[in-house]
């Protein structure tokens, strides 16, 4: 078998015509594989691809200024939908708090939720090995059940999904960073994006990150009829904070209970509440309550102040010093790169109404006002940022590698040529990978993405096959020198003997990775792997032997001066 | 021996193959490794996902009063100017809301954690002067992944509706106490539940018809729940006697007996203005509440619950500490059942990265299995056997060199195991190819076996040195990524070099030994020598 091998080598190389056509067929395969990736999007680019989980948690947020009433009745109504399912064990709520703190909810601050509007659900699901539904999937199909059901019973409540990373946590899929100067400037242009996120197929859970404008009222103090009351302010505002918010006023220690019992006062709950959400009411209620001044009379507060309306103060976000909203959308299943370029495309497209749009860095965008002439920034940010870092990063190393390699392999075989052989061979693997997540994608349900992991397969096998042209070159080189056969023979000779480690290498790696294959995560890079390995050991039996032959290899193995020595 | 000269290497690969070949030792030296590699397998601490250097710091300013907009100019934005001088800060993301102003300074990925917090807090310490007038003590809350994240999770609850709100409280807080003394443990917190308070709840209308303030209501109750220590004194006899001052406030009725109020000789006392209670923390509005399903699979209705939450220590073995959780709990379990409290564990990071772990060792030893059978299909089962030893010896020798690193067994470092494991095959498989060739070569049929195996090994020394490096090479690159990505794939380029170096030297001295003694040579050696 390894007889035939090695004469359908040397033919192969000996016929010129043979040789154009193996480097051409090469070639074509090269660009045909690298077209699948950037236009054709035949083969989708994602960092990380999801992971079936045991748990995953819910956020709900209200519009600001609710009340955990309402918010309870909203979690209660995601309860319901939840109770429903056959695969969940537990169901717990956490109301104006954050759940216990996981890698998702550190990034996305989840430690910091301190009010009644805000909620999270954490629920457990039965383990993976035995649920036929990944959680991904359990996820995909609930989240508009419980939007539709849920999220309508209050305008403004945001109700997302949080699934634990495979990898790296990040705030959000996508996050669109809105810079700017002015405050109502930044506002509008953050509404308006995220009703593009909303119309944009595959962004889902969308919120911008921003408090709400609600109606309240101010006591301002009149100070004039204060002092002449003899009062003080710190005495009206204390008294107005304890009467409607309470105070703990004193501690008594206990050795029977674990804290000190604390001794709390404020108005009943009956009496303290206002009749309606208006200024009359709010008035009436402060008239009845009296603050006693030094001589012991009794002065109703509502002498002392007035009450506006007002608008609530909204948090003021900055980042790096410079004044900001964030913009955020999860991703559907499907690639945050691909949504994010449709939702740009459409910012591009719409805004120009109201703002003048420029380019800016690789996808970033400046947006003047054509009437203020005032300027805001859109910096994406998120899991497109960590994406882009990661392939820029990936592709660095990548690229040191080949150099590494190609420095190591001059510095042993002393010939520029026979280094370029090796590293040209080895960048063929790409081919394999490429197309391999392609025939994966055919055959699994969901989008089988080429990830970060799949990048790190990659580079891996440039080692790899780097090392099977070594191994090559090396045996034609002892077979030209010792035995003194011709080019041709050599090469045939040594990839015919060199066939069967290499094959055998290659089937270990295939196989050790098959495994690696049906991992979520790791997926990538056994596949990546798989198909490489297959590309590199063609290429290095077959294109990189007629490369050789190519080659001036009396030159390059020093065999020329031996050749005139011995001739002498 | 019977042979002409023995053969000389010139490659460390044979130099190696030749002096380990007849050694005893070498067989000592296989079992050390596998015993080390299997006492790290054991020892190393678990985890699902890599452990991974995130730094930060967190500093709350709160200036009562303050609008926003104020907050924003005279905390957040000094602040942040002060925050940008320090080295290594990658984000700085101001908050400033009414009242209070949040600046978190994110640190790159990397650096030291005691370092940055250090930077941090020394930072704001000498620049406390920034701070307006009325502003209160700056909080400095350095992020802490190892502490921050609970690894167990359990949410206890409770079957008997009777059960009031604080009692579950107070018997999970005892309870608390004692995982927090269990070895490793780093921080236990509850979440939900209601403390013990007494609640004097004033009805509005009483008071402004008995015509009171607030203030007077106040006054009475601070006078009153006023305690001092013990007094100590002497007797004529210079004995001590100690004379103790009890506390007025003991129970409800105590403070609704306060006075608060005399007018003409008739006295109002609290509980004629307000309801005094001794219940629990009605101000608070967070509450947990849990739903589970019951011995018929059905879902319970909401109930409320204390969820107690544990985490490890830096570098210390969830798995362990779960079980020890566990383990605890169930001494527990009875004492809870009379009095109708059940709990759930809710999470389980321990149990996760066990099973992970788990998991992937398995595959691990599949794929040695599968990579066994083919060399045995193609090699015969001798040469497949001799590879299939090596591979438990590169493993052994990898896992000892990352548990000495300090690196923890998880999913990143099996995968990259995994990777490695079809590169680390690769020069036993070409070693032991080559002896093979040797061996059925009927031009070297005279040779000793000896010679004809250092040979062999000698041979592909350097392409096989070369190559190997060319791999070593290709991870290195990889060390030098950063961000989280970076750092979350920094097993695979320090463990696929180790494994790979480890792999030259266990081809080059086992290979050969193993070799020489279950290879059979081919009939015709016997034939050519008649």
């Amino acid at each position: 078998m390894f007889k035939k091998f090695e004469n359908a080598v040397r033919k192969g190389i000996e016929s010129s015509a043979k040789r154009r056509l193996i480097l051409l067929a090469t070639l074509i395969a090269f660009i045909l594989s690298i077209l699948m990736i950037a236009p054709s999007k035949m083969v989708l680019a994602k960092m990380l691809p999801g992971k079936n989980n045991d748990t995953f948690n819910i956020y709900t947020t209200l519009a600001n200024g609710s009340s955990v009433e309402q918010t309870k009745r909203v979690t209660d109504c995601v309860v319901e939908q939840l109770q429903r399912e056959d695969e969940v064990l537990d169901i717990e709520v956490f109301l104006g708090m954050g759940a216990p703190l996981d890698f998702a909810g550190l990034i996305k601050g989840s430690h910091f939720k301190n009010s009644e509007h805000e909620a999270e659900i954490v629920l457990n699901l039965t383990k993976k090995h035995d649920r036929s539904e990944p959680s991904y999937m359990m996820v995909q199909r609930i989240r508009p059940l419980i939007i539709k059901n849920c999220a309508s019973i209050y305008e403004g409540t945001v109700v997302s999904f949080v699934e634990p990373p495979a990898g790296p946590p990040v705030l959000a899929a996508v996050v669109a960073e809105i810079y700017g100067s002015d405050a109502d400037g930044i506002r509008e242009l953050s509404n308006r994006v995220s009703e593009v996120f909303k119309k944009t197929d595959g962004l889902v859970d969308v919120d911008v990150m921003q408090d709400d404008i609600y109606d309240k009222f101010e006591i301002q103090v009149n100070s004039t009829k204060v002092a002449r009351s003899g009062v003080s302010v710190k005495q009206l505002n204390d008294i107005i904070y304890l009467a409607f918010e309470g105070m703990e006023i004193s501690v008594k220690n206990s050795d029977i209970y674990n804290d000190q019992i604390p001794i709390y006062l404020s108005l009943s709950r009956e009496s303290k509440r206002f009749s309606s959400k208006d200024l009359n009411s709010v008035k009436a209620k402060l008239a009845s309550l009296k603050l006693m001044n030094a001589q012991g009379m009794m002065i109703p507060i509502t002498e002392l102040v007035s009450i506006y309306p007002k608008k609530s103060n909204p948090l003021i976000m900055s980042k790096n010093l410079h004044q900001m909203t964030n913009v955020v959308a999860e991703t559907d299943m499907v690639s945050q790169v691909y949504p994010l370029m449709q939702a740009r495309d459409t910012i591009i497209d719409t805004f120009s109404d109201k703002y003048l749009i420029e380019k800016i860095g690789l996808f970033n965008l400046e947006l003047t006002d054509k009437e203020s002439k005032k300027v805001y920034k859109l910096m994406w940010d998120g899991e497109m940022e960590v994406t882009l870092d990661t392939f820029v990063e990936l592709g660095a190393a990548f690229i040191a590698a080949l150099i590494l390699i190609f420095l190591l392999m001059v510095i042993y075989y002393k010939s520029y040529t026979l280094s370029g052989i090796i590293l040209l061979g080895s960048f063929l693997s790409i081919i394999g990978v490429i197309v391999g997540h392609w025939i994966m994608d055919i055959f699994t349900t969901d989008t089988f993405f080429l990830t970060a992991t799949s990048l790190i397969g990659f580079i891996a096998l440039i080692g790899i096959s780097s090392r099977n042209s070594l191994l090559l070159i090396d045996f034609t080189k002892s077979l030209m020198n010792e035995k003194a056969m011709t080019k041709a023979d050599a090469i045939a000779h040594a990839a015919a003997t060199r066939a069967k480690p290499i094959f055998l290498t290659a089937a270990a790696i295939i196989l050790a990775s098959t495994l690696l294959a049906g991992d979520a995560v790791f997926g990538g890079l056994g596949v990546a792997l798989i198909f490489g390995t297959i590309a590199a050991v063609v290429a290095s039996l077959i294109v990189v032997p007629v490369l050789l032959y190519n080659a001036d290899l009396e030159r390059h193995f020093n065999l020329d001066k031996q050749h005139i020595d011995s001739q002498a | 021996m019977n042979n002409l000269k023995p053969y000389k290497p010139n490659d460390w690969a044979g130099k190696l193959a030749c002096g380990f070949l007849r050694n005893p030792l070498t067989i000592v030296l296989g079992i050390f490794l596998l015993s080390i590699g299997y006492l790290s397998l054991m020892i190393m601490p678990r985890e699902e996902n890599p452990q991974m250097v995130v730094s930060g710091s967190t500093v709350i300013v709160a200036l009562p009063g303050a609008s926003a907009a104020e907050i924003q100019k005279v905390i957040v934005q000094p602040l942040e100017r002060k925050l940008k001088e320090v080295k290594g800060v990658e984000h700085i993301m101001g908050t400033a809301m009414d009242n209070v102003g949040v600046v978190n300074a994110a640190f790159f990925i990397g650096e030291a954690k005691e370092d940055s917090n250090l930077k941090i807090y020394d930072k704001i310490m000498q620049n406390s002067d920034i701070f307006p007038k009325g502003a209160m003590n700056p909080i400095i809350k350095p992020l802490d992944i190892d502490v921050d994240i609970p690894v167990v999770s359990v949410a206890f609850y409770s079957n008997n509706k009777e059960m009031s709100k604080t009692e579950l409280y107070d018997r999970v807080k005892n309870i608390q106490h004692h995982i927090n003394g269990l070895k490793n443990v780093a921080v236990t917190e509850l979440k939900g539940g209601n403390k013990t308070q007494f609640n004097i709840e004033v009805d509005l209308n009483k008071l402004s018809g008995y015509n009171l303030s607030m203030g007077q209501i106040v006054q009475a109750v601070q006078s009153l729940s006023y305690s001092v220590p013990a007094v100590k004194n002497r007797t004529d006899d210079n004995k001590i006697i100690m004379v103790g001052v009890k506390n007025a406030i003991e129970s409800a009725k105590d403070i609704e007996n306060i006075i608060v109020a005399q007018y003409m000789g008739s006295t109002i006392q609290l509980g004629q203005v307000a309801r005094v209670e001794k219940s629990y923390d009605i101000q608070n509005f967070k509450s947990v509440q849990i739903s589970v399903r019951d011995e018929n699979g059905e879902f319970t209705a909401l109930r409320d619950q204390v969820t107690l939450t544990v985490s490890k220590l830096q570098g210390t073995n969830a798995v362990v500490i779960a079980d020890a959780v566990k383990s605890e709990l169930e001494t527990y379990k009875s004492t809870l059942k009379e009095d109708g409290i059940s709990y759930v564990i809710t999470r389980n990071d321990g149990e996760r990265a066990n099973e992970a772990v788990n998991e992937l060792v398995f595959h691990l030893i599949l794929s040695i299995v599968i990579i066994a059978i083919l060399l045995a299909l193609v090699l015969g089962w001798r040469e497949s056997l001799i590879v299939t030893f090596t591979v438990p010896a590169i493993l052994a020798i990898t896992l000892f060199v990352a548990y000495l690193t300090g690196q923890t067994i998880n999913r990143i470092t099996l995968f990259a195991f995994l990777l490695s494991l079809g590169l680390l095959v690769d020069a036993a498989i070409i070693v032991i190819e080559n002896i093979h060739r040797h061996y059925y070569d009927k031009e070297s049929a005279h040779c000793d076996a000896d010679n004809l195996i250092v040979r062999a090994t000698d041979e592909i020394g350097p392409p096989t040195n070369i190559a190997t490096l060319a791999i070593i090479m290709t991870m290195v690159p990889m060390a030098f990524v950063g961000q989280m990505m970076g750092q979350f794939m920094k097993p695979i380029p320090a463990n696929v070099p180790v494994a790979l170096i480890a792999s030259l030297f266990v081809a080059y001295i086992f290979t050969p030994y193993l070799a020489v003694r279950m290879l059979k040579r081919p009939d015709f050696s016997k034939e050519g020598s008649n």
